[in-house]
């Protein structure tokens, strides 16, 4: 079982790391997890230990990325911090992937009216600029992390139900289906067996793909004072708090957003490159 | 017979896969005379498609033609540079693909792609190209020519697509025409009007054709010779009444036996057990034999040369001798 | 079964405010199929035949028209009867790698009619799951496998035998083989005539591929633009073809016998298939019809009984003779073959 598993895992693995993109990609992604994963262990000091004595160090041996306005460890909050960002990043997506695939599916697979709808919801939501409509709903629900991840999710599902619909829509007419209601198949059965594990390759990449804009979108929600709350070491609001000692200590705003950079970068390099493995023609 | 227009020899044409190194063409030989029509007949993927792309050097990647000669009319196409090699295509020999719709350009009207190779081979000038578009679209037997030129290949049905795929390539007078399957994708009615028109064209124009088919009715009903393909290598070749008279390669025979003439109806149809071989790893010695009722232990271990059992008529197999 | 004046027409939106034209795919279409036989149904591309076979199945609804399976007409039917009706029926696709599942192994495939059919006993779908891959000549060993590990022939073999796992009394099967290589083809055909015999099933056996048709067949329909034109016992279709496109697709069959070659061939070919827009008025065949008379033009012929069950809808029926056209494939089609 577990040989199958590794097995399954290498045929993954292997054409991802023969793309010279994507490899670069998952080593960065792989990193980032190790950061997430093994954060007790790599960051020196807890994120949320104070020290009056030692405030806005330069960056030394002692505190590689310097030390913040309340001599917290700068470098042990980037380590937590990519905990933060991966489970922040995954949920957005997940929720997105959770409304958008459900009305993509539905909308590609029964047509006519229950497209029509769907459709012009979708198209309402995209035609607003994603980071105002969140504002909207932050301000709606009131701050804090989750509330930040459900706004951003609310508001950047179309992707998915765009682009699920359509590749239903080439599904639908394919004989597959048509055989499938011939044997009587129902149609909630149509959708789980048939179509879904048919665009599940389509779901994977546009998942890789949405996460950097997911991180963006909370840590900008973060940065605006909307996120997380202190102490958690949210890079985007680590981003902000950092500000006004920017002239003097620069180390406190630029570390976190280079590792917002740098995570962002690795999904888009991998999610570029499951592209041209699973789903070469997909455009999103 | 006289000498012939075109001569391949032990051609040899490799696909570098992923999988491994397909041998689609593995040793072909044959000639191609003045005014024959010559019929490449087996099943997909045996190697039909990209032995015709090897003659005119149009192999797509990973193929690259490793080995052989075709000789056209005294020179080798093979050592030609590739400058040379454009001069050839078109001009002195030309192609017609089985999906037309892939062969013709969609932002053209097909009045000016047929105008167009005089305009690259002779220099001709558009206004005089285009005049003699019109007229090859006629000579196709297209309804209103001036109309159907202004036309842009999508609103075309498949017959008038390879009508105009035809008049395009006769439209430098080659001597010698490739058309693989040509008519796979049309109705049989259209496919009957096709090929009257490509006989007759080119019995006046007095060119030479390969055509090849998975269809033993086409074979039958306009080539003079045919080689049947099995596995990249031609297994029997000859005068088309012989081979049909009399086929003498298992392969051959097996497969004019499982077509559903000459039986009652619902009677038991002979087969050939099992399916082709893949290309990458083919059975040694004769590759049929696997699927052979006849196959001998030598079979397995030798492959069998084409050798003449009639005057003109080619087998490779053990089986005569 | 018996189909009655069947009708599907499709829209075609030309602009906004125009109204639609109509594609008329199927048109008034009435015929019988018996407990047992095999109805061949040819015809070119675009004449309607898989839209026929869609509708029989109820995959798309009829226009008008009735549909009597077993004396219920199942075009009015709920959802909920129509799947009792499902059961008893099953269809073969052309292609079949487009018709199964990609993402479905073998078994997974076979076992979904049993289970969607109350089936659930696990030892009973593994029973009947392994007994029917016998029956369409599989192993055990593609069970685990998924489609693109197959070869044309044994998807085609898979594509059957989900087909007949319920033990249907009627199977549609558009244009089995025609995707096939020709040393696979003969293996298909005897498998369904095979099955035919062992399972007493009634097939309809669409294709275009005339000699195909003519061997599997009892009955044979010809359809020419959403029309039957003509339908008769098999080999008499093929001897005593009444209608000119009958004749026409007749004689533009390639014959694979060289010593045929050129017998007053292709001659009676004339034109292109026309769109199914806005078909001909009168007789839809009269535009290429070599025997047109005005009558044609304006009058639209009804298929009409000429004797024994052969029923033709053609004005000139009766008068003409049309053998000299079709002796060329009935010579081959009676004549020796290699042994
Ligand atoms: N571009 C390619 N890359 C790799 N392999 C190829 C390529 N084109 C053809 N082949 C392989 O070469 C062999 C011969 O192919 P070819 O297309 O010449 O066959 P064919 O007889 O024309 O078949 P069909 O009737 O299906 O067109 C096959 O095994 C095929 O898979
Ligand atoms: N879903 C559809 N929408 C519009 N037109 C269709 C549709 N399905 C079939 N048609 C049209 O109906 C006619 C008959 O099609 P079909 O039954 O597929 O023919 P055949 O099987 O004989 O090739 C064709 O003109 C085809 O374009
Ligand atoms: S050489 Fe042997 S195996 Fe090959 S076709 Fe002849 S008898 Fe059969
Ligand atoms: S009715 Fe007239 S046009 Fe139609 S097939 Fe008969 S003779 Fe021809
Ligand atoms: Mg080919
Ligand atoms: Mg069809």
């Amino acid at each position: 079982m577990s040989m199958d598993a590794l097995a399954r895992l290498r045929e993954w693995i292997e054409p991802i790391l023969q793309n010279k993109y994507s490899r670069v990609g998952f080593f960065i992604i792989l990193f980032i997890v190790a950061l997430a994963i093994g954060a007790p262990v790599i960051a020196p000091k807890h994120y949320a230990e104070v020290d009056p004595q030692n405030r806005l160090q330069p960056p030394s041996l002692q505190h590689l990325f310097g030390t913040d306005e309340l001599g917290r460890d700068v470098f042990s909050r980037v380590v937590y911090g990519a905990r933060i960002a991966l489970w922040v990043g995954m949920l957005v997506v997940f929720i997105e992937a959770a409304i958008g695939v459900t009305l993509g599916v539905l909308a590609g697979y029964y047509g006519g009216k229950v497209d029509k709808v769907i459709s012009a919801v979708t198209d309402m939501v995209w035609a607003f600029p994603p980071l105002v409509l969140a504002l909207g709903v932050v301000t709606l629900i009131g701050p804090g992390l989750v509330n930040v991840v459900t706004a951003v999710a609310i508001v950047s599902w179309p992707t998915f139900t765009r682009i699920v619909r359509a590749k239903v829509q080439s599904l639908v007419n394919r004989e597959f289906v048509l055989a499938a209601r011939a044997i009587g198949e129902s149609d909630l059965n149509i959708m789980l067996r048939y179509l879904l594990p048919n665009v599940i390759p389509t779901i994977i990449v546009i998942a890789a793909l949405s996460i950097p804009s997911a991180i963006l979108s909370t840590t900008a929600l973060s940065f605006l004072g909307f996120g997380a709350q202190p102490p958690t070491p949210d890079w985007g609001a680590m981003v902000s708090n950092g500000m006004p000692q920017l002239p003097r200590a620069p180390w406190v705003s630029s570390f976190p957003g280079i590792f917002i950079v740098i995570t962002c970068l690795g999904f888009n390099l991998l999610g570029d490159g499951l592209r041209d493995i699973l789903d070469p023609k997909l455009k999103v | 017979m006289t000498d012939p227009l075109l001569r391949v020899v032990d051609l040899k044409t490799y696909y570098r896969t992923s999988a491994g190194l397909v041998r689609a063409v593995d040793g072909v030989s044959f000639e191609v005379y003045k005014d024959e029509t010559f019929c490449v007949v087996g099943e997909s993927g045996c190697g039909k498609s990209t032995l015709a792309l090897s003659i005119i050097r149009l192999v797509p990647y990973p193929g690259e033609i490793v080995g052989g000669k075709i000789i056209y009319r005294g020179t080798d196409l093979l050592k030609l540079p590739e400058s040379e090699m454009r001069k050839i295509r078109g001009k002195e020999i030309a192609m017609i693909f089985q999906n037309p719709m892939n062969s013709l350009n969609p932002v053209f009207t097909i009045g000016f792609q047929i105008a167009e190779p005089p305009v690259i081979h002779f220099n001709m000038d558009g206004r005089s190209a285009w005049r003699r578009a019109v007229e090859l679209i006629g000579k196709v037997r297209m309804p209103d020519p001036e109309v159907r030129a202004r036309n842009y290949p999508h609103v075309l049905s498949g017959g008038m697509r390879q009508r105009s795929m035809i008049a395009m390539m006769i439209s430098c007078e080659p001597k010698l025409l490739l058309a693989d399957e040509p008519t796979t994708s049309v109705d049989v009615t259209v496919q009957a009007q096709l090929l009257n028109l490509l006989m007759n064209i080119k019995r006046e124009r007095r060119m030479s054709m390969v055509l090849i088919t998975h269809n033993f009715g086409l074979v039958a009903e306009v080539c003079n010779r045919v080689a049947v393909m099995y596995a990249g290598k031609i297994v029997e070749l000859g005068p088309v009444r012989e081979v049909f008279r009399n086929p003498v390669h298992p392969y051959t025979r097996g497969l004019m036996k499982c077509l559903p003439i000459g039986t009652k109806r619902k009677e038991q149809l002979y087969v050939i057990p099992g399916q082709p071989p893949n290309l990458i790893e083919p059975p040694p010695g004769c590759r049929f034999h696997p699927r052979c009722p006849h196959a001998m232990e030598k079979c397995k271990k030798e492959e069998p040369p084409l050798t003449e059992v009639e005057p003109n008529h080619y087998v490779a197999c053990y089986l005569r001798r | 079964m018996t189909v009655e004046g069947l009708r599907k027409y499709f829209p075609v939106k030309k602009g906004f405010f125009k109204k639609p034209d109509w594609i008329r795919a199927v048109d008034d279409v009435t015929f019988q199929v018996f407990k047992g036989e095999t109805l061949g149904i040819v015809g070119e591309s675009g004449s309607g035949k898989t839209t026929l076979a869609k509708l029989i199945l109820r995959l798309i609804d009829p226009t008008t028209g009735k549909i009597y399976f077993d004396g219920t007409d199942i075009v009015g039917v709920s959802k909920k009867e129509l799947r009792k009706y499902r059961r008893r029926m099953g269809i073969v696709f052309q292609d079949p790698s487009a018709s199964l599942n990609p993402r479905m192994s073998i078994e997974e495939t076979l076992r979904r009619p049993l289970i969607v059919h109350g089936i659930k006993d696990r030892e009973e779908v593994r029973r009947r799951v392994l007994d029917i891959l016998q029956k369409v000549g599989l192993g055990k060993e593609h069970m685990k496998k998924y489609p693109h590990q197959l070869s044309g022939g044994q998807q085609q073999r898979v594509a059957i035998a989900r087909a007949i796992i319920l033990n249907p009394d009627l199977v549609v099967l558009d244009e089995p083989t025609s995707s096939l290589d020709v040393s696979i083809q003969a293996q298909i055909l005897n498998l369904l005539v095979k099955l035919q015999h062992d399972l007493n099933l009634t097939y309809i056996f669409i294709s275009h591929d005339l000699l195909t048709v003519r061997y599997v067949s009892d009955r044979i329909a010809v359809m020419y633009l959403g029309k039957l034109v003509e339908i008769a016992e098999a080999d008499e279709l093929f001897y005593n073809a009444k209608h000119p496109y009958t004749a026409t697709l007749l004689s533009a069959a390639p014959i694979p016998n060289p010593e045929v070659r050129y017998v007053k061939r292709f001659s009676l070919v004339r034109g292109e298939p026309p769109s199914p827009i806005n078909p001909p008025p009168g007789c839809r065949f009269h535009p290429r019809c070599p025997y047109a008379i005005s009558r044609c033009r304006t009058k639209e012929p009804v298929l009409k009984d000429v004797g024994g069950g052969h029923y033709v809808a053609c004005h000139r029926a009766e008068e003409l003779d049309l053998s000299e056209y079709t002796s060329g494939l009935w010579k081959i089609i009676t004549e020796s073959r290699v042994s």
